[in-house]
């Protein structure tokens, strides 16, 4: 063995504080970790896979096809940092703990749905990470008030008022609801009974389900007996389509039917047919005709996913991509500043302008959507809408 | 309530319960026959369903054509499980509850890897394609044609499942591996053969459910657990091993839900069931509609 003298080791230690600087170097000018969770099995996946994980993935191709993100005018690549929570609310906060705790990624990006989003946003105020969050629907969400926390979809209240204008200025006297027994459908459920409140219109029949119900008939039947002017469903994907093949299958035609996630999804169209789908309302706030930006942003996602966004939350998912995007060119990689940017600027977005009260989204206004002709088109309010209202939806 | 609402109520329930039999039907003969609690059950189904929905959007095929295909695909896929996991199982196995606690296991790995694959080659979105859906008109009630087409088929294939067990002699070689597998050996059946031929046989079964599942449901690849649930549900009601009492039990558990929905809340409907599940498992253990306590 050759004998170790002084100067070797002095010049390895040398070269090791060298090495241990490197990363330190190099973070200024390597990729920009940004990390999330999604859902890519489980019971959230049609939703997540749907509405947001296409967004990250086209995002940050299309951000390293000009060169990377730029941060401050200096662009770098962006490194997407994922993992798959299975729809389960724990591995959610897991993974995001790991992320912003241990990794000490760049930015975060949120995960799909109203729960896990109500799960990991106090823990992204605590590491402080701005936290768009596309895919959540819940106004206790605006009302514990986290600072880095902001909510892109328009919330129950709005969406809920926009549909009750919506009736009240077609004759509707009656409607009957049923919705999911989790936190979005109670949200809504309990903003739908605040707007009736003096609207003239009267509940008839309401009931809650479980998520994952295989059968609703025994339901639609006693609503149908009832036979009320309009429908509402407080729904997710599956049940929107299982509502909707079942009132087909029992002869029952509202004039108005209203469900909500997944009426947007270009799924529905597919499964219920155009003709099946005519007429159907849902939670819908965009089309390709609502902005120039929109229309290339539909396109640019056919092309890279191969597959259309949906007309709701894919939009909103883009739009917090779009916030991001100018945030970092301005303010750089600095949380901080990152989100007082957020909070304290008026966005341009596919959707319109976006600016935010809190965490609530109060720049574009509560819309609803109706199939009409194998478009999804916001048909209310009128000054937002990409085609007319059809005021009574063909039989089945 | 009318007359008129109650039948609708009532078969409506049997169109649920119909669905709830078939699904059930090839659990209970693996569950049955040979103690394996095959937790993938549904995930077998939910393969099926793939499949169906795969051909169907792609090539345009009626998923009609489906039905034989899905069975020996999922058959075929059945033998080479069994034959790769379960066979070792029964050699290495000192009992058969140590058998039945180990199979479990090996189900469960079974429920994660199909679930993921399914995942992997079809990725997680929801899937379903429209058929047969325009409703068919009996006076004054009306019912999905597909939803109907699934019910018949679902009587069809139990029925022909009974008749087989009841009137051939394969059938009785099975009838009597489930009443003493020792006996069955002891007077010459070929348990070797049989084993992986109605593992199989029970896969195909689910394969079948799948297909017709995807007629009247939208599909994912997480689809499949609240089938095995329920699968399992139908089979204690039914008592494990009687085919009959699958049949019998899975339309009873679709009328009782119905009504009970129609008064109370679909919310509760897991209650029910649960409620139906704990109660039979109470006082009638060997099952509602089994003769004898089956020993074990």
């Amino acid at each position: 063995m050759s004998k170790v003298n002084r100067r070797a080791v002095i010049k390895s230690a040398v070269a090791l504080g060298a090495v241990a600087m490197l990363p330190r170097a190099k973070a200024q000018s390597g990729p920009v970790r940004v990390g999330y969770s999604m859902s890519r099995t489980g019971p959230w996946t049609g939703g997540a896979q749907t509405s947001q994980e296409p967004n990250y993935l086209m995002w940050a191709e299309q951000q390293n096809a000009l060169g990377g993100l730029s941060v401050k005018g200096v662009r770098r690549p962006i490194e997407l940092i994922s993992f798959d929570d299975r729809s389960d609310i724990e591995t959610v906060i897991r993974t995001y703990e790991k992320l912003m705790g241990s990794d000490k990624v760049d930015l975060v990006l949120p995960p799909w749905g109203s729960g896990a989003n109500f799960a990991v946003a106090p823990l992204a105020n605590r590491y402080g990470y701005p936290f768009l969050a596309p895919t959540a629907l819940s106004s206790r969400l605006v009302e514990l008030k986290l600072p880095y926390f902001f909510l892109l979809l328009q919330q129950p209240a709005p969406m809920v008022t926009a549909m009750i204008e919506m009736f009240k200025a077609n004759g509707v006297k009656t409607i009957a609801c049923i919705y999911v027994d989790d936190l979005f459908g109670l949200e809504n459920f309990s903003a739908l009974r605040a707007a009736l409140q003096g609207s003239g219109i009267t509940m008839i029949e309401d009931k809650s389900y479980p998520g994952g119900v295989k059968d609703l008939s025994p339901v639609l039947r006693s609503i149908k007996d009832k036979n009320p002017d309009a429908f509402v469903g407080f729904t997710y994907p599956p049940d929107t389509i299982l509502a909707s093949r079942q009132s087909k299958e029992i002869g029952f035609n509202p004039k108005f039917f209203y469900a909500s996630v997944g009426t947007a999804f270009p799924l529905y169209k597919n499964v219920m047919t155009p003709a099946g789908a005519e007429g159907v309302m849902g939670m819908g706030s965009w089309n390709s005709k609502t902005s120039a930006g929109a229309k290339a942003y539909f396109d640019a996602h056919v092309a890279s996913q191969k597959k259309e966004p949906d007309r709701w939350a894919s939009g909103a998912a883009w739009a917090g991509l779009e916030i991001i995007t100018a945030a970092v060119a301005k303010e750089g990689l600095d949380r901080k500043l990152i989100r007082d940017y957020v909070a304290g600027n008026t966005h341009k977005t596919i959707l319109g302008d976006i600016r935010f009260n809190g965490s609530e989204n109060v720049g574009t206004p509560g819309t609803v959507g109706q199939w009409q002709n194998g478009e999804f088109e916001v048909v209310w309010p009128q000054r937002l809408a990409t085609a007319k209202l059809n005021p009574s939806k063909p039989a089945w | 309530m009318s007359l008129i609402a109650w039948i609708e109520l009532i078969a409506s329930g049997l169109i649920t319960g119909g669905i709830y039999a078939l699904v059930a039907l090839g659990l209970n003969l693996q569950y049955g026959l040979m103690r394996i609690l095959n937790i993938a059950h549904g995930e077998f189904l939910m393969v099926g369903a793939f499949i169906t929905w795969m051909v169907q959007t792609q090539f345009g095929f009626s998923p009609l054509l489906m039905l034989p295909l899905s069975f020996f695909l999922l058959l075929a896929l059945g033998i080479a499980v069994h034959w790769l996991c379960f066979r070792r199982l029964t050699s290495t196995s000192p009992n058969l509850d140590i058998f039945e606690a180990r199979g479990l296991m090996v189900a469960f790995g079974l429920m994660f890897l199909v679930q993921n694959f399914v995942s992997y080659v079809w990725g997680g979105d929801l899937r379903g394609y429209d058929y047969l859906s325009e409703p068919v008109r009996f006076g004054e009630i009306q019912f999905a044609g597909n939803k109907l087409l699934v019910f018949g088929l679902s009587l069809l294939f139990s029925i022909v499942l009974i008749v087989l067990l009841r009137m051939t002699l394969l059938g009785k070689g099975v009838r009597a591996l489930m009443q003493s597998p020792v006996g069955a050996q002891l007077v010459g059946i070929d348990t070797q053969r049989l084993h992986p031929l109605m593992f199989g046989i029970g896969l195909g079964l689910s394969g079948i459910a799948g297909c017709l599942l995807s007629m009247a449901y939208t599909i994912s690849p997480s689809m499949g657990e609240p089938y095995t649930v329920t699968a399992l549900i139908v089979i204690t009601l039914g008592g494990f091993g009687s085919m009959g009492g699958a049949l019998a039990g899975g339309l009873l558990l679709g009328v009782i839900e119905a009504v009970g929905m129609h008064f109370t809340n679909p919310s509760l409907k897991a209650l029910l069931s649960y409620v139906v599940f704990i109660s039979v498992l109470l006082l009638r253990p060997e099952g509602l509609f089994a003769r004898k306590k089956r020993k074990a």
